[in-house]
């Protein structure tokens, strides 16, 4: 039964989500500070990625790309040509989806003898991220989440699945995860929540938006700050014409500064007529795509495609931006935006 | 923070990363004793524990069972158990830090309730306990590349861990009388599944005996290609390793003490004298009698006097201060025929006299500021300077602006080819002032940096301010790069708006 509820009770109490992102805040700066004074050494430039990655994702600042990209340029300086600079610079590509430069990255590191693990771990995200050979990038994720039975390998494993539409088998992937976690750390189980209501709504050729929602909710309950949730929900409450509650959701989380919060409320703020203030979050968010895009084109082409598209007011923008996404990485689901873009944008030229 | 990030499931949750353990006797009044922990390794300034763990500190009685290589400590029931557990946080007033509350229960079932950072601590009504529960400077000396075996600088230099200090009437809660030598161990375990069955206690997160065990001797850097056992330790039950996994524990501990031993190319343990000692430290916990004297020096004598075949002759534990790894690198590699010493003997902050005892935590903000005094009037300075993107300073080749207002962003690009990326946070042109964080660029984390131009007689006086988290060795460059920054750029004022008379 697929029930958020029939899930509690296998679900390990976590650290309190307020708590955990200010642990976090503190372990990232403290992070920083090690790096700055000793650069090269030996997992203090792994640390400030991992701590930097859990900042991108689950606070949605986005400025974590800036930080990383110079840590890559200072670690370039402090240990050039190693290794392992090599693997943390593809690992700083890979996050911001430039991933010529990732793969390019990861050779480098190869010669110069990276650990063959880490090597091979990271051109199997890569791959899967661009869609490449899936099928046998399935073989590999089944083979790894079985022998190691972890979480997050559960979770590339179902999120795999879901891109392949195998949506049940992507659905146990994910509860196995919930049912494998021990941790006390709550950014996993949040993530978990979150990848459901994303193929409940996004993903699943019948949406169930209120399965959907229950997921986001779940995932807003344990880490109340995760704001990519916060959208997709408010997105689903916007729909179902309770802009009210939507509102809610996206005022806390307006200074974290991603654009996409500041253009979903100013739509939510013209279904409620308060048209002034929607205009001041979409002048917001289209400043806040354009910087974005400016210094990460790659990372955020999808998403800028995405509000071009829609209250953005741009197709041609959209359709540049989603057939550089798409170029980049040619999955199905890259590939059908820029097809729904392509075909609403010869519409529009029909009309006029 | 000798047992720090020693397995993938502390690597989930740092507030459950156990670094240390602590046995003293209190150097404030010897008729206490101090059991404390430390968990969440090299952790920033607003830290707090986690709300989903108990934190426990347990004490069994030991006694020696045996000399020489048949060393043996053996404890007995019953636990002698003192627990924490933390709250959510609560809201402080406005501008306020959050406030965390946790509870201590004792072993004769009296709880307490404490606050997070409350230098005092609590007390019990009864004056037998006393807890604190806070941030603190991590008092570890890492001093070595342990894999290389090199002296080196301390690599936890300006460290801060979360610690939990309680310290107790000892007569009261350990009668000695009926026997001094204890055993401790301290351990996070998390708080149990909703609907779980009794009898299904949830998985241990972390333990930790004495110093080191996971990180140094079941993970002996010499030992290539050996699997890393330390996650499966940590899952074992203290006091009581399960006897299927005895002989893994064992060969690997045996492994492992005979290649430290063979470091210096001098074979200073028997095989029977190095068995004992694997087998000791089979047994993790750390030993302390209450009724010697406990000192920085004397962490494991207990042990190695055992070893030795004579009886001990101080209460062992560890305090704030004991250099436990010199200590612990001397006995396994040349078993104390020559001291090893680390490349510093100090820890960052050395330990109080009074309690809590562990030093305040390593906060210090640093600050640079510079100024000058120009001949023309504050408006005038301010067009040009006020302007977040305006490249007036020599250092600047170019600088890019994205959006306006507060949050734009200017990417710096120096004229050395560095990049900076500062974000607007406030703008009062009234004031003629601006503030701005460094996003990346400036080796330093929490940099806020102020501009104001003030008027000054006839003319105008230019400030420029900021300040950072500080981090010991690094300081020195950062001042350095700050200064430089802010001199060159101001006193290139002087060449555009004259010197004021």
């Amino acid at each position: 039964m697929r029930t958020v509820a029939g899930l509690d009770c296998v679900i390990t109490p976590t650290t309190d989500g307020e708590i955990a992102i200010i642990n976090l805040g503190s372990a990232r700066s403290r992070s920083w500070s090690r790096f700055f004074a000793d650069p090269a050494r030996d997992g203090v430039a792994e640390t400030v990625i991992e701590n930097e990655q859990l900042t991108l994702q689950f606070v949605g600042d986005l400025s974590a790309l800036d930080r990383v990209a110079l840590l890559a340029v200072q670690l370039d300086q402090a240990k050039p040509a190693s290794a392992r600079t090599r693997l943390i610079q593809a690992q700083v590509a890979s996050m911001a989806h430039r991933f010529s430069d990732a793969r390019r990255y990861l050779a480098e590191a190869e010669i110069g003898r990276a650990p063959a693990a880490e090597v091979d771990r990271l051109r199997l995200t890569i791959d899967q991220a661009c869609g490449n050979d899936l099928h046998s990038v399935l073989d590999v994720r089944r083979r790894i989440a079985t022998e190691t039975g972890g979480i997050e390998d559960l979770v590339a494993l179902g999120s795999l699945l879901a891109d392949l539409r195998d949506f049940d088998a992507a659905h146990d992937a994910y509860r196995h995860a919930l049912q494998a976690y021990r941790d006390v750390s709550p950014f996993p189980i949040a993530r978990i929540c979150f990848q459901l209501g994303m193929l409940w709504r996004e993903l699943a050729p019948n949406p169930n938006p209120a399965l959907a929602g229950s997921w986001y909710r779940r995932a807003i309950a344990i880490l109340p700050m995760y704001t990519k949730a916060r959208v997709h929900l408010a997105e689903i409450c916007s729909a179902e014409g309770n802009s009210g509650e939507a509102e809610e959701l996206l005022r806390p989380v307006v200074t974290i500064g991603d654009p996409e919060v500041d253009w979903r409320l100013a739509d939510v703020l013209a279904d409620q007529g308060k048209f002034e203030e929607s205009e001041e979050r979409m002048k917001a968010a289209h400043f806040g795509f354009e910087s974005l895009l400016e210094r990460h084109l790659l990372a955020f082409a999808d998403h800028g495609a995405e509000f071009y598209a829609g209250s953005g007011g741009d197709l041609r923008r959209a359709l540049h931006l989603a057939g550089v996404n798409a170029d980049n990485r040619p999955t199905p689901r890259a590939l059908e935006q820029a097809h729904s873009i392509a075909i609403s944008a010869a519409d529009q030229v029909v009309a006029l | 923070m000798s047992d720090h990030i020693d397995g993938p499931r502390q690597i989930g949750d740092p507030s459950a990363d156990l670094t240390d353990l602590f046995a003293f006797t209190s150097p404030e009044n010897p008729s206490r004793t101090v059991l404390a922990a430390n968990v969440f390794p090299t952790c920033g300034r607003d830290a707090m524990f986690s709300n989903a763990i108990t934190h426990s500190i347990v004490v069994r009685r030991a006694k020696v069972n045996g000399l020489g290589d048949a060393t043996k400590f053996v404890t007995s029931d019953p636990e002698i158990r003192f627990s924490v557990r933390f709250d959510t946080l609560e809201r402080g007033a406005a501008g306020q830090k959050p406030i965390q509350r946790g509870t201590c229960t004792f072993p004769d079932g009296q709880t307490l309730r404490i606050v997070v950072n409350d230098e005092k601590g609590a007390s019990t009504p009864d004056g037998t306990f006393r807890v604190f529960a806070g941030l603190r400077s991590d008092p570890f000396i890492l001093a070595w590349i342990v894999a290389a075996m090199r002296p080196f600088q301390n690599l936890l230099q300006n460290d801060n861990v979360l610690c939990i200090v309680i310290e107790f009437d000892t007569r009261r809660v350990l009668e000695p009388d009926r026997g001094s030598l204890f055993g401790v161990i301290a351990e996070t375990v998390p708080l149990a599944r909703q609907n779980a069955l009794v009898g299904h206690e949830p998985l241990r997160l972390d333990w930790v005996g004495r110093p080191e065990q996971t990180n140094v001797r079941l993970n002996c850097a010499f030992l290539k290609d050996a699997d890393d056992l330390r996650d499966l330790w940590n899952q074992q039950t203290p006091f009581a390793i399960a006897d299927g996994l005895r002989p893994l524990f064992l060969q690997r501990l045996k492994d492992s003490l005979a290649a430290y031993d063979m470091h210096d190319g001098r074979q200073d343990w028997t095989p029977a004298a190095l068995t004992a000692n694997a087998n000791m430290f089979l047994d993790d916990f750390l030993l302390f009698d209450v009724a010697k004297p406990i000192t920085d020096t004397s962490h494991m004598e207990i042990e190695k006097s055992t070893l030795d075949g004579k009886t001990y002759q101080t209460g062992g534990g560890r305090t704030v201060d004991a250099n436990v790894i010199d200590i612990l690198l001397t006995w396994i590699v040349n078993r104390d025929r020559e001291l090893l010493r680390g490349g510093t003997t100090k820890a960052t902050k050395p330990g109080m006299t009074t309690f809590p005892y562990f030093a305040t935590p390593n906060l210090d903000l640093q600050h640079v500021s510079d100024s000058i005094n120009l001949e023309a009037p504050p408006d005038k300075v301010w067009e040009l300077v006020g302007q977040f993107g305006g490249n007036w300073h020599p250092l600047i080749a170019q600088i890019r602006l994205i959006g306006t207002g507060v949050g734009e962003l200017r990417i710096i690009e120096t004229i050395d080819r560095q990049a900076i990326i500062e974000r607007l946070d406030h703008l009062d042109n009234s004031a003629r002032s601006y503030r701005y964080t460094n996003i990346a660029g400036i080796p330093a984390s929490d940099y806020t940096g102020t501009f104001q131009v003030k008027p000054n007689g006839a003319g105008s006086t230019v400030e420029w301010r900021a300040q950072y988290l500080g981090n010991g060795q690094g300081d020195l460059v950062v001042k350095t790069i700050v200064s430089t920054l802010f001199k060159t750029g101001l006193e290139s004022l002087k060449q555009r708006f004259g010197a004021a008379k």
